[in-house]
């Protein structure tokens, strides 16, 4: 008897029948049987499974809590004061308190992403049916995260249902360990909120590999088009039609219509967050580099209020995810229908997901109704663009006006009294009363420069005691500047393909490539945006391999270096020394970890599936690769670093990063605990102590350059690639911080390892300041260093890596 | 005498236990008392040249090293002051740590002084200072921190200057 397979059959004779199968029982782990490839010790990990390996991290790597409030007011016997790391009425502390909030926050992170993916998962499969293939471009790991993880090599769209089942059911388990009364120890917690980490990375992975597959969105092009971006490039002459979040599909139907209907020269189509991302990457496939995406991109969370208040949109579309709490009551000052598309987002708006589109449209035009929800994307992807076109007409009649007149704006800045109850107020402190009082004389340039360090958040307002509509002077005074934000950004390209992982993997391992550097996260940043382009020009021009994703994608293309280029047209989006690759939206970074992974399998012959202790302590000691997350606000942040931490990623965040209140740091001073294996013989080798942390936060720009370039030193370089890193260190040490570092000597094992032009200078350091033997005739190093230079040796943190000696 | 604790209002709760409002002549007082302090000074200290002109005028006056955090270290590079760079982050790591021994390896610390740092950061680190270690903190920046052990209230940039022109007199 044949086996069934899924899919739909035709009955023989019987008209009108068909018998679909989407799920056979047994059928993939069956066919992982029957696969050649090999398993892992641990395919699907429960929450206990990888504990050993998240201990391992936290011996060396110590949680740091940095706590927002000492008490706890979970239960009912609180609120119980643990300051001082006292004892609550459960039994739990301030620490496995912090580390149960932390590992609550990833958990939110992870749902987020991984709902996002059920939600897209659940569309595309009854729009294309289990069976559709998945295709994300040349590589055999499609999906190396799902792979490393759950063990299932997934190749369609139904094989990524039984992966969300997976992350679904360990979502449940570690949520269930957040009741009070239960675990007390918090490096457990930590553990589990390493697992979260994880598994959304598995989630996201899923998301993305869905929309690449389903959505015709580039699959790992090296050279995909150009997208505009800034407040800037919005034709307000058009009608506007702004979608908001994170969730591509009802914005599909939106394109689609448009296209359909000769609407898309005529209504201008702008996103805000990472929708905006996956809008530029929709049908984009194989096509030319100067084929332009569909939509424009306006920017991240932190021009969402201020795109509102500018009144230029027509009509709002939300989605889910990064969206302002209060876009309905904002929207609906304007007179501007908000249509909510998903259930994360509701507004309490009416469902008219069943009603007539004419009467929603009536409902909305009238102003009857402020907006609509709508659950039916192909009723949103008629509905947002008719009615963009009808109420751009209504509100032009209305003379709906949004930012003050030059009058207005006089008579508000004439109201402050100077009570710096805004500044209090402010996230970031900024100098509000002081521009206020320029302002008055007439001199609005400091309220320019406030523009785009303010996160557009709207906290001011609500402090100030005479009402003065902050955000709206902000915006009303910065009018030239907003007009001039137009720049370019690189469609999200998906993947790393197999064959450039297979070209720069030994390059990556021997440290040859100084690094990969990797941009992600929001926009909360603590001096404005340009930070990014600062950071990713100084670090391009080493050689280093810049990868960005989401908000960091974005904003990173406002700015143009001095030939009037942005970094995206100056450098190739390849995955090589040198190369500035957007790999997407906020999902994307499954691609950032699964480049990780590749490199270990691809380069280093590692088995991937249900293997994922192995590739983590590959990647910590092995692969020079480091997370920046200088904006970082979301939960979202928090889950994708922690998946970071628990590959052996080192990430460092902007200073609001510390009110994630946990950070994983080690201490260099502790000798015994910088030791790993090496996996010939068993024997001890002592390791450099780098990197020095896996999750940290800095104060400026100026000093991460160095931490970068020191976070990128692994175990394994060659003398060469120890060369080229040292080099980078102690230049940016020097050019930020005006000093040499004060340890760099730690990192030199042999004379070849010095810096070619300081090479001289160096050695006569190392003798006098520190003592080391040189041999200045053959300018050898005879003794000093603490660890000995060996190429072939393979440093591992696990023991049953090794053979015995 | 400058006041500059009237003004010392939260705009959230930090928990039980925050942080008293002190004046520039204690704080002053109390700096020279410390028998081992150290003088925290952040990257923020850059955009003022005469609050980096008081911060070296501390060190040098209350002689205490300074652990120079973000890249304020620029500011002290010829100010020939025992200044160090390190991350702030690590810093509040190893203060919790009874086995550091210090940036000179000397012993740990008992009081911490802190400037220049951006407020929701340098509170943060206190927040692990106060719950995790015995260290007595004082901050002399120009905002509240409800997570010090002292702390100056919210006063203008100004006022700022002419408190710490008295702290200094006081040490």
């Amino acid at each position: 008897m044949s086996e069934l397979t899924t899919g739909s059959f035709s009955i023989g004779d019987l008209e009108n029948v068909q018998i679909t199968i989407n799920n056979i029982v047994g059928a993939i782990d069956k066919q992982m049987e029957k696969s050649d490839e090999e398993m892992g010790p641990t395919p699907k990990p429960g929450v206990s499974s990888l504990r050993d390996w998240d201990h391992t991290i936290f011996e060396r790597y110590n949680p740091i809590y940095t706590p927002m409030c000492d008490q706890c007011c979970y239960c009912t016997f609180g609120p119980c004061d643990l300051s001082g790391n006292k004892e609550g009425a459960c039994g739990i502390n301030l620490e496995a308190h912090n580390a149960r909030e932390f590992m609550l926050r990833v958990m939110t992170g992870a749902a987020a992403h991984s709902g996002h993916g059920r939600h897209l998962l659940h569309h595309m499969i009854d729009l294309y049916g289990k069976d559709y293939p998945l295709d994300v471009g040349p590589t055999n790991i499609i999906a190396p995260n799902v792979q490393a993880v759950t063990g299932i090599k997934p190749e369609t769209l139904g094989d990524l249902d039984i992966v969300l089942n997976y992350v679904e059911e360990q979502l449940t388990q570690l949520l269930a360990a957040v009741h009070a009364g239960q675990e007390g120890a918090a490096i457990d917690f930590e553990s589990k909120a390493m697992h979260g980490g994880m598994i959304d990375h598995v989630g996201m992975e899923v998301s993305d590999i869905v929309q690449i597959s389903c959505l015709g969105f580039p699959k790992s092009d090296a050279n995909p088009p150009l997208a505009d971006i800034g407040m800037g490039c919005i034709d307000p002459s058009k009608p506007n039609l702004i979608v908001i979040g994170h969730n591509v599909a009802a914005v599909t139907d939106i394109i689609d219509y448009m296209e359909d209907n000769d609407l898309s020269d005529k209504i201008e189509l702008g996103g805000l967050c990472c929708t905006a991302l996956d809008m530029t990457r929709y049908k984009m496939d194989g096509s030319a580099e100067d084929q332009v995406p569909k939509a424009k991109i306006i920017g991240s969370l932190a021009k969402e209020l201020k795109m509102i208040r500018s009144g230029a949109p027509d009509v709002i579309v939300v989605d889910e995810q990064c969206i302002r709490a209060d876009v309905l009551p904002e929207a609906q000052k304007l007179m501007i229908p908000v249509i909510t598309t998903n259930d994360k987002v509701m507004y309490g708006l009416k469902d008219r997901s069943n009603d007539d589109v004419e009467d929603i449209l009536a409902d909305l035009t009238s102003g009857k109704e402020p907006g609509a929800l709508l659950l039916d994307f192909e009723k949103v992807g008629e509905i947002a663009p008719r009615l963009a076109m009808m109420m751009s007409e209504i509100r032009k009649q209305k003379g709906i006006k949004a930012l003050p007149t030059e009058e207005e704006l006089k008579d508000q800045v004439d109201k402050c009294v100077h009570c710096l109850a805004c500044e209090i107020a402010c996230p970031d402190n900024l100098p509000i009363s002081e521009a206020m009082k320029l302002a008055k004389e007439g001199d609005f340039t400091k309220f320019e420069w406030i523009h785009d360090k303010c996160i557009g958040c709207g906290r001011c307002e609500f402090a100030c005691p005479k009402d003065i509509d902050i955000v709206n002077v902000i915006e009303k005074s910065s009018q030239k500047l907003i007009r001039n934000e137009i720049g370019k950004v690189r469609a999200g390209r998906g993947p790393i393909s197999d064959p450039e992982i297979r070209e720069e993997g030994v390059n990556l391992v021997l440290g040859t490539t100084p690094g990969i550097v990797a941009m992600v996260g929001c926009s909360n940043y603590p001096d404005g945006t340009k930070d990014l382009f600062d950071i990713a020009k100084e670090m391009l021009q080493r050689n280093y391999i810049v990868v960005v994703s989401g908000c960091s994608a974005m904003d990173l293309g406002m700015y143009k270096d001095e030939d009037g280029l942005t970094l995206y047209e100056k450098y190739p989006a390849k995955f090589k020394s040198g190369g500035l690759i957007n790999v997407g939206s906020c999902v994307s970074n499954a691609h950032i970890t699964a480049a990780v992974i590749k490199v270990a399998a691809i380069f280093a012959q590692k088995q991937v599936s249900g293997n994922y202790e192995e590739l983590a302590d590959y990647s910590l000691n092995r692969v020079g690769a480091v997370g920046v997350a200088w904006g970082a606000y979301s939960q979202k942040a928090a889950s994708i670093g922690t998946g970071c931490s628990r590959l052996g990623i080192p990430v460092i965040l902007g200073p609001h990063g510390s009110k994630y209140r946990r950070a994983l740091i080690a201490k260099p001073y502790e000798d015994q605990k910088w030791n790993v294996y090496d996996a010939r013989d068993g024997s001890e080798m002592k390791i450099p102590a780098a990197p020095e942390f896996l999750l940290t936060t800095c104060e400026t720009i100026e000093e991460m350059m160095p931490m970068l370039a020191k976070s990128c030193i692994r175990p394994s370089d060659n003398n060469m690639g120890r060369m080229i890193k040292l080099t980078h260190y102690i230049e940016l040490s020097q050019k930020y911080l005006g000093v040499m570092p004060d340890d760099w000597q730690n990192y030199v094992r042999m004379e070849t390892d010095l810096p070619l032009a300081k090479r001289q200078e160096l050695l006569k350091i190392l003798e006098e300041e520190h003592g080391w033997e040189i041999d200045w005739k053959r300018k050898k190093i005879l003794s000093g260093p603490v660890m000995k230079s060996d190429v072939s040796a393979q440093p591992t943190n696990l023991k049953r890596l090794c053979k015995e000696a | 005498m400058v006041d500059v604790i009237k003004n010392t209002q939260m705009h959230c709760t930090y928990g039980c236990k925050t942080s008293k409002a002190v004046q520039p002549n204690v704080a002053g007082k109390l700096i020279s008392k410390a028998k081992r302090p150290l003088f925290v000074v952040g990257s923020q200290i850059l955009k003022d040249e005469e609050l980096l002109k008081r911060a070296i005028e501390i060190a040098k006056k209350a002689d205490i090293p300074v652990a120079a955090t973000g890249h304020s270290m620029k500011g002290f590079v010829d100010a020939d002051v025992d200044a160090k760079y390190i991350n702030i982050h690590a810093l509040a790591t190893y203060l919790c740590d009874p086995n550091w021994t210090g940036l000179d390896g000397k012993g740990q610390y008992d009081t911490i002084i802190t400037l220049g740092h951006y407020k929701y950061y340098i509170n943060q680190v206190y927040s692990g200072l106060k719950n995790f270690s015995n260290l007595k903190t004082i901050s002399i920046d120009r905002q509240y921190l409800q997570n010090a052990t002292m702390s100056f209230g919210n006063i203008t940039p100004e006022v700022l200057l002419e408190a710490l022109d008295e702290l200094i007199e006081n040490l």
